[in-house]
């Protein structure tokens, strides 16, 4: 592809010239390359991250603070997930449509809690070419504003319902702290569903169904465990009923991350924007509401699970380049033989339906080659010198588990296929074990302070009190940030009878997931 | 076929009133009635009804594309002016256009990525003449977060700067070329005259920028992209485009050269509906986007960019739509058959639902984009009218009788009336299934065939002045042999309202000389008004 052959890292020249030399010493750091990365993931993991992602040619910093470039990469993961979820969602008979970036500001201003929440974080047009606008107008933060008054003026009769909508697009949230690639940017990329019904059964119904699709998509395609739950009074969704999530959490930091997010509104956008139907009985009545969204910090998740030493980790499903299959050119070697056999050998595989490419790039060493498309997280490494070609095999590297293995030529794609299947299971499997050894159960205070103390993600009784959780914030309040409720899993462990809040020492009403958040 | 018997909305012209309006809805005592009047396909309307239809084309183009976007429920206008709500149907249209482009874009090496929407004011001033161009339609965001920002951001209008940003630090070595991007996103240019699809504050669109290492490279590329957009008109949208160079006058503000496609509307007005520049080394120079060539030298890339809008949808509902409503070639319907059942008596119903049921079993599994109109709220006849104004390119009727004789009735959105209309089509797989793809393919290249007949008979050859000027009045375009200065061309629009389409790749052949000058001319050009 040529458009890929654009993307070489910067040092790339340079690196070619010593990358012989270092690639022998297949271990430890290949600074001398360019490639490798200077920060651990253990030793500095916000330094690791914002390393992986740019040298893994996701994502290319930008002169705005909080706005990134999103790099070919990055936008073939994007895709893969988009063609699962909107077919999944067309299957529901939700429609796409597309609704306008900017909101007046007396829409905005419609929904008060709602408006609290987003206030802050608005960005304004105040002028279009060299004169001042009238009335400043802002740029959506999430579109329930931009979208209701056309529900309110759609929604007739009880035919007209239920209404279900998708939009893919950007939005702009201009916050300050901490921007973060993927994870806290101030535009980001998502799909939002918003759907209004007659019955408030049907509405929960269809939040449960979205939020499954969320959890296939983080466990199915990117090979990271959630929990599917519901958020606390004080972190759910500002202006809606009720607010489930799924819940991950990534180990080195011990912070959770709020994957996507399924929300019943309820009847209270239906109230402010008059979203009335008349039902079978000819009474009027208000719509239930839904909204739903994922967006590319799901990218940011996976990359933050997987990534490792030596640069990014992608799940087959969504790695844009499944196979990556390098020759090996020996000296005195037909180099012309090897590279028809690497071209073959990418024909078969893409035939089969597996994306493949190969590096026949002469500039570069093989050992270049191998650092690069680790760095980038290729999840299969095929390697072919004169010696697999005499013995009709090729030798492929998983990036995973670092595993070497001869496969005959006869039947490469069932063992490809084999290989990547594996691939994909083993690092749901890998994440779930580390994640599952994070959850500390604590009953106490002290437990409970001990265990945040050791970045665990914390299953606690509780009595579930919105005073509670607010004092639990303000006492653990401390340089890394406060410890909060992630959600209460929907699969409850059995509670005693008498079991007491961890933090009020109130009767416990649920078991609930806390800690530090992104 | 006359007007659309249906009931309409008002006018849609501002949405603060639009709130009573909503088609079909609220008219249910006049539909009842319509109900009991007919039985049969043949659909009496009361004239209350029949008043607020579609605006005939023919009587006021305007406001039946305006009628036609709001009953067809393909938009609505946005909360602030000069906005736009793509509902579904209409959304649909351009997820059709994305999925052929893309698959188009990707085959000919290109990647998809996603640049940020603000740019920082100052990288829209590095390029002088296209912060000449853009500056009066910028949006500004000067206010985030609830502070004045230190640098005023630019909503993107286009993403050549940010791109050329980007490229500077991604380009080193001629290795490194050819760099081709593309990029699904939206647009901001603060219009002042709007119009749904055709113009409006923020739209949609793909933008596609390369960087090469010689200006051939970049050259061919420029073509080779108008040459897709040319093939995605003609092949999927039915619309003979044709495709050329623009003059300078109307040369992209930036660009060495832009080609482009242009599209003769219903009202014969034309419609810039693609482009494709070549930028030469403008921005590069601009931003000092440079590489280091074979021998080691430094020298700045050439680039390309080219982009196709929403814009097209609006070409896609002027080109093919009629009195009766939208007309959409069956290559980029989301519905290509829709299944309208009839019966009278209770005891008709089951049978009749379950064989278009089969029906549309047997044609969706042949992937065929097919609806089956099962409700019961509408009379067939008010569903026949519905799906035409919709512009589904094939009908299908079942009745009771049908059921019996195991066949179904066929009617053509484009030929009106019995002529269209084929009775006795077996629902046999092996029969209907081939027919309808068959009768699809003919409503494909028919709807082609008129826009070129439309095409050809309104473009006028001209050799002087006063028969440019004739032929605009007539609302034609003008050909005609063209070395005029950029003064003339200015002269022209502000005397007749035309500009210079573009012109054209295929030029007839022979010595020419200057409608205006008098001059010996290398080449035509095409005069038009346009939108």
């Amino acid at each position: 592809m040529a458009g890929a052959k654009g993307d070489k890292p910067a040092k790339a020249d340079k690196a070619a010239k010593v990358a012989a030399a270092v690639a022998k010493s297949s271990k430890g750091r290949k600074k001398e390359t360019g490639l490798g990365l200077t920060n651990t993931k253990d030793g500095n993991f916000g330094e690791w991250y914002s390393e992986v992602v740019t040298n893994g040619e996701m994502i290319e910093y930008y002169e705005i603070s909080g706005c990134y470039i999103l790099r070919p990469w990055t936008m073939a993961i994007w895709d893969v997930m988009q063609n699962f979820f909107d077919p999944e969602i067309k299957k529901m008979n939700i429609k796409t449509c597309y609704f306008p970036l900017f909101v007046s500001n007396n829409v905005l201003q419609k929904e008060k809690d709602h408006i609290e929440g987003f206030a802050p974080e608005v960005a304004w047009v105040t002028r279009s070419g060299d004169s001042d606008l009238e009335v400043p107008i802002a740029i959506r933060p999430t579109s329930e504003t931009v979208m209701y008054p056309y529900y309110s003026k759609w929604i007739r009769g009880h035919r007209d319902l239920p209404l279900k909508l998708n939009q893919w697009c950007n939005v702009v949230r201009w916050e300050f702290s901490n921007p973060t690639p993927f994870i806290r940017s101030r535009e980001f990329l998502w799909q939002e569903g918003h759907t209004a019904f007659a019955t408030k059964e049907e509405a929960d119904t269809e939040v449960l169904q979205i939020l499954e699709l969320y959890r296939r998509l983080y466990e199915e395609y990117l090979a990271v465990p959630v929990v599917k739950g519901q958020k606390s009074e004080l972190e759910k969704f500002a202006g809606g009923l009720y607010t489930t999530s799924v819940e991950a959490f990534i180990p080195n930091t011990g912070r959770g991350v709020q994957g996507a997010t399924s929300h019943c509104l309820g009847q209270n956008f239906a109230k402010m924007f008059e979203i009335n139907f008349e039902d079978e009985k000819g009474e009027k009545a208000m719509v239930w509401q839904n909204s739903w969204a994922y967006s590319t910090r799901t990218i940011g998740v996976m990359v933050m699970v997987h990534g490792d030493d030596k640069g990014l980790v992608l799940p087959p499903k969504v790695s844009s380049v499944q196979v990556i299959v390098v020759h090996v050119p020996y000296k005195d070697a037909d180099v012309k033989e090897i590279i028809n056999a690497c071209s073959e050998t990418v024909k078969t595989l893409c035939d089969a339906g597996i994306r493949a490419e190969a590096d026949l790039r002469e500039n570069y060493s093989p050992g270049w080659k191998y650092s690069h498309w680790e760095m980038k997280g290729v999840p299969l490494r095929i390697e072919i010198g004169p010696k697999d070609l005499a013995s009709n095999q090729v030798r492929a590297v998983r990036r995973d588990k670092g595993t070497k293995v001869d496969i005959p030529m006869a039947g490469l794609v069932d063992s490809v296929n084999g290989m990547l299947d594996d691939i994909q299971k083993n690092m749901f499997e890998v994440a779930k074990q580390k994640r599952d050894a994070c959850i500390q159960v604590t009953k106490t205070w002290d437990e409970f302070v001990e265990a945040l103390g050791q970045k665990k993600l914390i299953l606690a009784p509780w009595c579930n009190e919105e005073e509670v959780e607010k004092e639990v914030k303000a006492k653990t309040k401390g340089e890394i940030g406060a410890a909060k409720t992630l959600c209460s899993p929907f699969e409850q462990p059995e509670l005693p009878e008498g079991t007491l809040c961890f933090a009020s020492g109130k009767p416990a009403k649920k078991w609930t997931y806390w800690g530090r958040s992104y | 076929m006359g007007a659309l018997r249906l009931p309409c909305l008002t006018s849609i012209v501002s949405v603060s009133s639009a709130r009573s309006s909503l088609f079909p809805r609220g008219r249910s005592s006049h539909l009842l009635n319509v109900r009991k009047l007919s039985s049969t396909a043949k659909v009496e309307v009361a004239p209350a009804v029949q008043e607020q239809g579609i605006t005939p084309r023919s009587q006021d183009f305007n406001a039946w594309y305006l009628d036609v976007i709001s009953m067809a429920e393909l938009a609505d206008y946005g909360p602030v002016r000069g906005t736009m709500v793509i509902r579904p149907y209409g959304y649909a249209i351009w997820e059709a256009i994305q999925d052929y482009l893309n698959i188009k874009f990707k085959e000919s090496g290109h990647s998809n990525m996603y640049f940020p929407q603000f740019i920082p004011y100052s990288f829209i001033e590095k390029e002088a003449s296209h912060v000449e161009g853009f500056s009066p339609e910028l949006a500004l965001v000067t206010v985030g977060g609830g502070k004045e920002l230190e640098e005023k951001l630019v909503v993107r209008p286009t993403s050549e700067t940010i791109v050329n940003h980007m490229f500077t630090q991604w380009i080193h070595s001629y290795r490194d070329l050819p760099l081709m991007i593309n990029q699904w996103v939206n647009v901001t240019r603060w219009e002042m005259r709007t119009k749904p699809f055709i113009r409006t504050l923020e739209f949609l669109w793909q933008e596609g920028h390369t960087a090469h290492a010689t200006p051939e490279e970049a050259e061919r590329e420029a073509m080779q992209m108008i040459d897709v957009y040319t093939k995605f008109a003609y092949e999927q949208a039915a619309i003979p485009v044709i495709p050329g160079r623009k003059s300078r006058v109307e040369t992209f503000a930036g660009a060495d050269r832009t080609y482009t496609i242009e599209a003769m509307m219903g009202d014969r007005k034309a419609l810039q509906a693609g482009t494709s520049h070549n930028l030469g080394q403008n921005f590069s120079r601009a931003f000092g986007t440079q590489f280091a060539d074979e021998n080691g030298q430094r020298q700045h890339v050439w680039q390309t960019s080219w982009a196709i809008s929403t814009r097209f949808v609006g070409g896609i509902i002027m080109t093919h739509g009629d009195d009766a409503g939208l007309m959409l070639p069956p290559r980029l319907a989301s519905i290509q058959v829709v299944i309208v059942p009839i019966w009278k008596k209770a005891n008709e119903k089951d049978e009749v639902l379950d064989d278009a049921l089969s029906v549309k079993d047997v044609l969706h599994s042949a992937g065929i984009k097919v609806k089956l109109d099962d409700s019961d709220q509408r009379t067939p006849g008010w569903k026949f009218n519905f799906w035409e104004m919709k512009g589904v390119p094939l009908r299908i009727e079942i009745g009771p009788r049908d059921v019996s004789s195991k066949s179904v009735v066929i009617s053509r959105r484009d030929i009106p009336g019995k002529p269209g209309k084929v009775f006795g089509i077996s629902m046999e797989s092996s029969v209907l299934v081939p027919y309808v793809k068959e009768k699809l393919d003919e409503i494909q290249s028919s709807l082609l065939d008129k826009a070129i007949a439309f095409r050809d008979s309104n473009i006028v050859d001209v050799s002087s002045y006063d028969e440019l000027k004739e032929a605009i009045s007539q609302g034609k375009w003008a050909r005609g042999p063209w070395v005029g200065s950029d003064e003339d061309e200015l002269k022209v629009k502000e005397e007749t309202g035309a500009t210079i389409r573009c012109f054209p790749f295929d030029q007839p052949q022979g010595p020419k000389t200057c409608l205006m000058t008098g001059s010996p001319a290398e080449e035509v050009a095409i005069f038009a008004k346009s939108y």
